[in-house]
């Protein structure tokens, strides 16, 4: 496609306005060897322009993030389709076939394990991007490495099967990535009666509470998504997709945006400026940063508070620094000696340094560049984080090694306290090889003296004094 | 209008409250009893004028046929993942593969009996084949002959797994085994990552190996972890054959396939010769199976 819109700007007008008769399809199939035999071919029935083909994306809603998880056979596709058609009648989406969503046919010939569909589609509220998991290890690894990411989940049980043994392990795989919001939608209702339906009801709530939902207030749905998208039997067919999309739009909550967040920057850089004190330059990373704000610089074992006296980028005065901004900060009382760069300047109290971590890491394999060999506990890697790096021993809880392909839960103790805070995302080298892509999952309490001794012991020492406990 | 109509089955179901009570909780007990699909709770119910006990006996009967015809429908389905079940009983061991479509299903519980019970009758059936003079001997099953092979209780194994497939609605299939008989004088042991859930003595993994070999010091006090510790070797670094001891390391250490030259797992400061030199050992023979990798079955 990208070589078409560069090929499309440098061919002659008159040329090019004809093409805009054609749609896109026939110009990628014939565009190298029949262009100029098709202008006469084919008549101009389609009258679409082709530049006006991709729409501006509008951003007047905020964003969330859903997903489908269930049973194979339970309908995920067919109502993840059906949703897209019903909105589809309101212009609120484009209606997507099942074979669209089913496989998404480029990363399964590019041979990645990304296999999540990705589909769009709004209510009146928000806007939403509706993913699809196929697999546990599959979408654990897309989680980590951030290609796809969950807000809220659908639960899709079918009326007539029930819940099924692997239910279980549907959600604990939302509960393993944090997802806690969840709308049930009891699915195929036109094949099943009433009561059935209730019972299925009773049962979802049941195993909910069980695996730590609220199950009592779950909003359950039911429907059938198939009628939905035949457009038959509307009470429940789209009637019961636009209550599920209601439960979703009340239920689920909308992410806090970065900018509404308040304000961090990993230090890059320190400078000293003769006659106007110490500069810190870094990216910002969330929230909004003013002349005045008071700050602290967190980091290497140090917390030092300070005040932001003024704000600059490309060497001119800002008002306001907004999230993604590249900038300089002016600071008042400190030493340019005293900051470093991995230190991390934010709003008084939001963050806070650890040096023990619980983490899911995804370990590279040999063909993505990753390490050949497998690893076993203790191993001493390389933490890479904002702008900080940090020697890490790593603990692996619950197997005795980590394949490389394989995700992992990781508890990694650091040689010094560093900021850090669930769902950071850092990266893990071993001498010159990226190891693997995790994510904080969860904080750990500051580790004692003692313990922090045993991070440098060696392997020889560490036998010794198992030894001396037995 | 529209809220009137929406409204008038609740009145039929005030109305009749005591009838459908009964019903609900019928269907309900026996969904809760058995674990059948709703679908076929409903059906039993309705055969045999809500008797819940009858209905029960008629869906015990029915399972098996009705494992068998779902198994049928998702025939043909692409079964990718699943688990490796690993045995050992002394000097007999076996490694099995049974493969389903998703992950999800690979970690529940249903699946993971299933696959025990067939390691199971693998072992059994193992240790009633005849030995051949050598000091090991193995023997290959392809998934035909694995579907034949009898449960503990008599059932067969492709019985068991249609009645599996029944009850989490998911293609499954037996994808091969393998059993190593020893001698006295060689030692048995089996490995399989991830480790997390070894109950009993069938451990279950996504890959698995099994490991002979010999302990020429019959004083060897380490012998159950050192074999343990070059099992899991062999699980991690994937070697393709034990190689040959004059037979020249290859060039770059991270190409090894042969598994004597290979660097030892759990100490990379020596190879597993070294390390079975200083111990007096020495590998017989080793498998390992890997979740859904492509590999003919070989005797």
């Amino acid at each position: 496609m990208a070589s078409l819109v560069i090929s499309r700007i440098f061919v002659p007008a008159t040329h090019r306005s004809l093409r805009h008769l054609l749609n896109r399809k026939s110009i990628a199939k014939f565009h190298n060897y029949h262009a100029k035999n098709l202008q006469i071919i084919i008549p101009q029935s389609n009258q679409k322009r082709l530049y006006s083909e991709k729409k501006v994306f509008e951003r007047n809603k905020p964003h969330c993030n859903v997903g489908t998880i269930g049973h194979v056979d339970h309908g995920k596709t067919t109502l993840t389709a059906a949703i897209t058609k019903v909105l589809a009648d309101s212009k609120l989406a484009k209606a997507r076939g099942y074979a669209d969503i089913d496989n998404a046919p480029e990363e399964k010939a590019r041979g990645i394990t990304i296999n999540v569909a990705h589909i769009e589609y709004q209510t009146e509220k928000r806007h939403y991007g509706h993913t699809d998991c196929p697999g546990h290890a599959d979408y654990i690894k897309n989680m980590i490495t951030g290609a796809a990411q969950m807000d809220g989940a659908i639960l899709v049980v079918a009326a007539t099967d029930g819940v099924m043994p692997q239910t279980r392990e549907h959600l604990l795989l939302a509960k393993q990535i944090g997802v806690t919001d969840l709308v049930v939608f009891i699915n195929k209702v036109d094949t099943a009666d009433k009561e059935m339906v209730e019972l299925v009801e009773m049962e979802i709530r049941e195993l909910l509470t069980e695996m730590g939902f609220d199950g009592d207030s779950v909003p359950i749905i039911c429907g059938s998504a198939l009628c939905a998208l035949e457009g038959k039997d509307p009470e429940i067919g789209k009637n019961a997709i636009l209550k599920l999309l209601e439960a979703v739009d009340v239920h689920i909550p909308t992410p806090v945006r970065e900018l509404d967040k308040p304000f961090l920057l990993p230090v890059e850089h320190t400078y000293s400026i003769p006659g106007r004190g110490t500069v810190v330059t870094g990216r910002l990373e969330r929230g909004v940063v003013k002349k005045g704000a008071d700050c602290e610089f967190v980091g290497f074992s140090k917390v030092l508070k300070s005040t932001v006296t003024g704000v600059e980028m490309f060497h001119q005065i800002l008002e306001e620094a907004q999230a993604g901004d590249q900038l300089g900060a002016l600071v008042r009382g400190l030493k340019r000696d005293d900051i470093k760069r991995g230190m991390v300047m934010a709003k008084p109290g939001t963050v806070k340094s650890y040096d023990q971590i619980e983490s899911q890491v995804y370990v590279l394999s040999k063909e993505e560049g990753g390490r050949t060999k497998p690893f076993t506990s203790f191993i001493q890697l390389q933490m890479f984080c904002r702008t900080w790096d940090c020697a890490v021993q790593v603990v692996v809880p619950d197997k005795e090694m980590v394949m490389p392909g394989e995700d992992s839960k990781l508890i990694l103790k650091m040689m010094r306290p560093m900021v850090l805070e669930q769902g950071q995302r850092f990266t893990l080298r071993d001498g010159s090889v990226t190891l693997g892509t995790g994510v904080v999952t969860k904080v750990l309490p500051l580790m004692k003296e003692e313990e922090r001794q045993t991070l440098t012991e060696g392997k020889k020492a560490r036998e010794k004094k198992t030894a001396t406990q037995q | 209008m529209q809220l009137i109509l929406r409204n008038i089955p609740r009145f039929f179901h005030t109305s009749t409250p005591k009838a459908l009570a009964a019903e609900k909780s019928a269907l309900g007990t026996l969904r809760k009893k058995t674990g059948y699909t709703f679908t076929n709770c409903k059906k039993a119910l309705e055969m045999h004028s809500n008797d819940i006990e009858k209905a029960e006996e008629w869906l015990k009967q029915q399972a098996q046929a009705l494992g068998w015809s779902k198994a049928t429908k998702l025939e043909g389905r692409q079964t990718t993942q699943g688990l490796i079940g690993v045995a050992i009983d002394n000097n007999n061991g076996v490694l099995v593969e049974i493969n389903c479509e998703t992950d999800f299903v690979a970690r529940n519980v249903e699946f993971e009996n299933m696959v025990k019970e067939a390691a199971e009758s693998c072992l059994n059936y193992l240790k009633n084949t005849q030995k051949s003079g050598n000091s090991i001997t193995k023997v290959g099953l392809d998934a035909d002959q694995l579907k034949t092979l009898k449960a503990s209780d008599g059932k067969s194994l492709a019985d068991k797994l249609a009645l599996m497939i029944g009850t989490v609605g998911e293609n499954a299939s037996l994808k091969r085994a393998i059993g190593i008989r020893v001698n006295n004088g060689i030692y048995l042991t089996g490995y399989a990552h991830p480790s997390g859930k070894a109950t009993s003595n069938i451990l279950l993994g996504r890959i698995g190996s099994l490991l002979a070999i010999k302990n020429l010091n019959p004083e060897n006090p380490k012998i159950e972890e050192l074999a343990k510790g070059i099992c899991q070797h062999v699980v991690g670094l994937a070697p393709k054959a034990i190689g040959h001891i004059d037979a020249k390391p290859a060039e770059n250490k991270e190409e090894e396939t042969n598994l004597i030259h290979q660097e030892y797992l759990l100490d990379d400061s020596l190879t597993v010769k070294e390390l079975l030199e200083e111990n007096q050992l020495e590998v017989v023979d080793f498998r390992r199976f890997e979740c859904g990798e492509n590999v003919e079955i070989n005797q």
